[in-house]
Order: structure tokens, then C-alpha cells, then sequence
């Protein structure tokens, strides 16, 4: 299994697409977060406020990360290497798990530096500008480990898209779309006939949920809200495990 | 060794290979000979597992291919030489290779090496000639440094000196006790490559046996004579009702050994120039054996 995801690792790491789209994912949520932090209205700052920019501009990390998820699987298709790794490594299964633990670890080391890269920065431009107490209230730290958390399942999700679809654009699109106009139409239709329906029950909706700073008004909490987005991500790549070992390469 | 047994793959109704059985022996060169669509990339691509079979099985050294833990030190396979990302540099298209199979990266740099493309090592493979993505590929197969070798169309997008190449690399793979299995269109090409052929036709099984053997069964063979008194000999053959064709200076027998046609002339008093045997080649023998296996025919633009 080492062998394997060592080789997924430099596969990901040798493809100048890839390198780009992590690129993107760390720059934007710090770019954002640095922008706001400067020209911000000081006298609205609280505790939470950094925390809230780091965890809204991080949300575009999390779904670029899907994005390279998608691309680990679909490229192997669209450029025909499927075939070489398939044959280099018989266990499918093997190869999937490889894939899934090389985006994990990518989505966690990214997270974790665009969450230290914005809170340290954020903090100096914010005290800078001589606004006091902007980091460490109580359950900051939950919600950057929501943010790890959410972009590892997406990242996953991204992975088990591409199996399912084997193309790029079709696999980024289904996974985009999804949160951002399935879940709305579905939810939209659900409310109107169902009485009591909670948006907290869509996958998407309920695992960017997580990543709220004020968590009070989620059916399930923080965690449950993420616990029931990777019940759907465990689905999903279920069915993309049995998809890969029954079709032909 | 290969074993395959009873290989069978359908695609929906269509049968692309039917219990198709055939092994390859070590240490000689085996051709997989088949018209376009009779199921040799298919047969392939099933022997290790990228295409599930509906039955049958293919062994490795009595091994199926699913159970080899590092499967570069066993089998090396080219299916095609375009299955390399565009993006990816030659060297680090290898390297991911090597690391899924434990080899290290300097292995990487020896079979660039020997394929030649040490210079291009750092070059994006969207830059290579077909020509180059097939050694790029000859060395994917050569990492592991595996005791089966199988190749779908090596010598496509060569030039001369690269199918010289590959077939001298094929004939030492070979030398050195490995199990080859190639497969090629260039049927002259394979007259001079392989030891045996695998010939299938429309997935089925139409024979195998050495070339030498191929083509006594199913090419043509004549006699040539060449003679100052042709036209008497060739009027006696007719007379003991022997076919025979007639060039300016030479005819041809045929359905006779040449020992029929020395006999006649000796007995006539004929001096003969000429008296040999000819026989057509794997291209002709090809051709006549797959006659009936060819699912795409052609036809001269003015024959309509």
C-alpha cells in the first residue's frame, strides 16, 4: 500500500494542472482573507469576526480540493494511464484507497496552511490596525479542524465523482452543481411538501454547514453535521469502489 | 509462460473473444497475428486483468495475473504507447511506475538508458514523436526487468532504425529466457521477429504453431523453371495435365513437387537453366488463413 501511494503522490505532484489548482486553493482564501482584514470597518470587529472570513474564504479551498480530487481519478482516464496503473497495481481496491489517502493528506496539508497563513496574517493586519482580542475564543480550534474535516470528504467526494463519471468536466461539474443548484432546487421542492423539512438533511448543505462559527442552530452540531455529509461521501465512494472493480479499464 | 484457457469476453451480444486458448513459451518469441477486430488487444488487455473475462483464465508462470503482489517484476506490458499523461516528463512518467512496483528511481534512469531517451528524460511526453512514446513505453515494460514481455504493436511510428531496434530488443529479450508476446500488422516485420505464432480470427483460435509450419500450411508453393526449350516442357506438362503459368523467359508449376517437373524435363532430354521451389510469405499465408475471419473488406476506388 506505501508503494502505491507513493506513486499516487508523485502521479499528483508531476502535473503541472494539479500543482495549479493547489496553488489556487491556498492563494484565494488568503487573498481574500487579507483584503478583508485591511479594509474592513474595525469598530465591527469581535472575536469571531477572523475566524468567520478564514472559515467563508476557506469554503473555496474546500471545493477546489474537490476539483483536484476529480482531476487525481479523470486524468488517469482521459490520458489513458489507467491502464498502466491498473496493470502496475492488479488490486483496484488498492489503487482507490492510494488515491483517497493522497487527497486526504493533500486537502489537510492545504487547509492547514491556508488556516495558519490567514489566522497569522489576519491577526497582525487586524492588531495593526489597533483592533485587539481578534483570535482565541472558545471553539476557534473546532472550527478549523471542521475545515480540514470538510475539505478530506470532498476531496474523497471528488475522487469517488471521477470514478463514477470518468471524465473531467463531467465529474466537476456534478460536483459543483450539486451544492450549489441540486441541493437548492431539491430543497426548494422538499420544504414546499414536506412539513418541518430541514435543509440541515441535504449532504452538501449539512457539511458546509459545519464550517459555521455559531453552530446553535444546526439539527445535528457541528460534528453530526459533518458525521452525516461523510455518511453520503461514504456512500457515494462505495459505489464508485464497486464501479471501478466490475468495469473494464 | 503464458497459459490461456478458454478465454471468452463479450461485449453485450457481441462475442470479442470465444474460448480462446494458447500459450507462449519462454525463451522464443511469440506472434499474435489476427485481421483488425478479431479480439488480439482484447485477448490482451483480459490476460492481466484490465478487462474482466466472462470465463477462462490466463496464468503467468501459473500465477493469474490478480495475484502478483508486484506485478512490473513478473509481466511487462505495452498496450499502447499514447497511455502517458502529455503533461508528465518522460523520467517522472517512469518514476511513478517504479515506486507502485518498489523499484528504485535509479532503474528509472537505466532502461531510459537503454531505450535511448536519456536525452529527453526531462521533456514533457506531449512533446515526443510516436516514434518516442513507443520506446518511452519499451521502457515501462523493461523497469521491472520482468520474465513476460507483451506488446501490442511495438514497432508503430518507428523508423526503419527504431523497428531494427525493437526487433534486436524482442530477439534478446527472448535469448534471455523470457516469455515474448507481440503482436503486429507488419507481417514481413514478423517473419523476421517471432519463433511461433498465436494467429486468432474473428476471437477464435485458427492456429498456432512455428512460422515455418504457418506457411507450408497455408501459403501457395510453385516451381520455377527456367529452360532454352520451355515451350516443349511446357507443352508436355499440359499434356500430363499439370497447371502451369508462362512469364517471357520462366513458367511456373504448380500443384507439383519440383522433383515432377525435373523428372519430365530429364526424360524429355530438356535442359533445364532454373528447377527451384517458391513459396508465398507470411503475408500470403496470413491472408489466406484469416480469409474467412476479415470483418472489414476494401475494394479498389474504380471497382464499383
Amino acid at each position: 500500500m506505501i508503494q502505491t501511494v507513493r506513486s499516487e503522490w508523485i502521479k499528483l505532484r508531476t502535473v503541472r494542472s494539479n500543482i495549479v489548482m493547489v496553488g489556487i486553493a491556498i492563494l484565494i482564501p488568503v487573498a481574500i482573507v487579507l483584503l478583508t482584514v485591511s479594509f474592513i470597518d474595525i469598530f465591527s470587529v469581535t472575536d469571531v469576526t477572523l475566524t468567520e472570513v478564514i472559515a467563508g474564504s476557506g469554503t473555496m479551498s474546500v471545493m477546489v480540493l474537490g476539483v483536484v480530487g476529480v482531476l487525481c481519478v479523470t486524468q488517469e482516464y482521459s490520458q489513458g494511464t489507467i491502464r498502466l496503473t491498473l496493470a502496475a497495481t492488479s488490486s483496484r481496491l488498492r489503487v482507490y484507497g492510494s488515491k483517497l489517502v493522497v487527497v486526504a493528506t493533500l486537502a489537510t496539508m492545504v487547509m492547514l496552511i491556508v488556516i495558519a497563513v490567514c489566522r497569522t496574517l489576519g491577526a497582525a493586519i487586524l492588531e495593526g490596525r489597533d483592533v485587539t482580542t481578534v483570535v482565541g475564543y472558545d471553539g476557534e480550534f473546532a472550527v478549523y479542524g471542521a475545515m480540514v474535516v470538510v475539505a478530506m470528504l470532498v476531496a474523497m467526494l471528488g475522487c469517488a465523482a471521477g470514478t463514477l463519471t470518468r471524465n473531467p468536466p463531467g465529474a466537476i461539474s456534478s460536483l459543483l452543481l450539486w451544492p450549489l443548484v441540486v441541493e437548492g432546487i431539491v430543497g426548494g421542492v422538499l420544504s414546499l411538501v414536506i412539513d418541518g423539512w430541514k435543509q440541515d438533511w441535504l449532504p452538501f448543505q449539512s457539511g458546509l454547514s459545519g464550517l459555521q462559527v455559531s453552530v446553535y442552530d444546526l439539527e445535528f452540531g457541528r460534528w453530526g453535521a459533518i458525521g452525516y455529509f461523510a455518511l453520503w461521501v461514504l456512500a457515494v465512494t462505495l459505489l464508485a469502489v464497486r464501479l471501478l472493480k466490475r468495469r473494464d479499464a | 509462460m503464458i497459459t490461456v484457457e478458454g478465454l471468452t469476453k463479450k461485449y453485450g451480444s457481441t462475442v470479442a473473444v470465444d474460448d480462446l486458448s494458447f500459450t507462449v513459451e519462454p525463451g522464443v518469441v511469440t506472434g499474435f497475428l489476427g485481421p483488425n477486430g478479431s479480439g488480439k488487444s482484447t485477448t490482451m488487455r483480459c490476460m492481466i486483468g484490465l478487462d474482466r473475462m466472462q470465463s477462462g483464465r490466463a496464468l503467468f508462470d501459473g500465477k493469474p495475473y490478480s495475484s502478483l503482489r508486484s506485478p512490473l517484476h513478473e509481466v511487462g506490458t505495452l498496450l499502447d504507447a499514447g497511455n502517458a499523461h502529455s503533461g508528465r516528463t518522460a523520467r517522472n512518467h517512469l518514476r511513478w511506475m517504479a515506486a507502485s512496483n518498489g523499484l528504485p528511481a535509479k532503474r528509472v534512469d537505466e532502461v531510459l538508458e537503454i531505450v535511448g531517451l536519456q536525452q529527453v528524460a526531462k521533456k514533457r511526453v506531449g512533446q515526443f514523436s510516436l516514434g518516442m512514446k513507443q520506446r518511452l513505453g519499451i521502457a515501462s515494460v523493461l523497469l521491472g526487468d520482468p520474465r513476460v514481455v507483451i506488446l501490442d504493436e511495438p514497432a508503430n511510428g518507428l523508423d526503419p532504425e527504431g523497428i531494427r531496434w525493437i526487433r534486436e530488443m524482442l530477439k534478446h529479450l527472448a535469448s534471455q529466457g523470457r516469455a515474448v508476446l507481440v503482436s503486429s500488422h507488419l507481417l514481413s516485420e514478423m517473419a523476421l521477429i517471432a519463433d511461433s505464432l498465436v494467429v486468432i480470427g474473428k476471437g477464435r483460435l485458427i492456429e498456432q504453431c512455428t512460422v515455418d509450419q504457418f506457411i507450408s500450411h497455408h501459403a501457395k508453393k510453385w516451381v520455377v523453371v527456367r529452360s532454352p526449350q520451355l515451350g516443349t516442357l511446357v507443352d508436355l506438362a499440359r499434356a500430363k495435365g499439370m497447371q502451369v503459368a508462362t512469364n517471357e523467359n520462366t513458367a511456373e508449376f504448380h500443384g507439383v513437387e519440383s522433383a515432377v517437373v525435373g523428372e519430365l524435363a530429364a526424360g524429355n532430354g530438356i535442359v533445364l537453366h532454373e528447377l527451384s521451389t517458391q513459396t508465398g510469405s507470411l503475408e500470403d499465408a496470413f491472408l489466406e488463413a484469416t480469409a474467412m475471419s476479415v470483418e472489414y473488406h476494401g475494394r479498389p476506388e474504380d471497382s464499383r
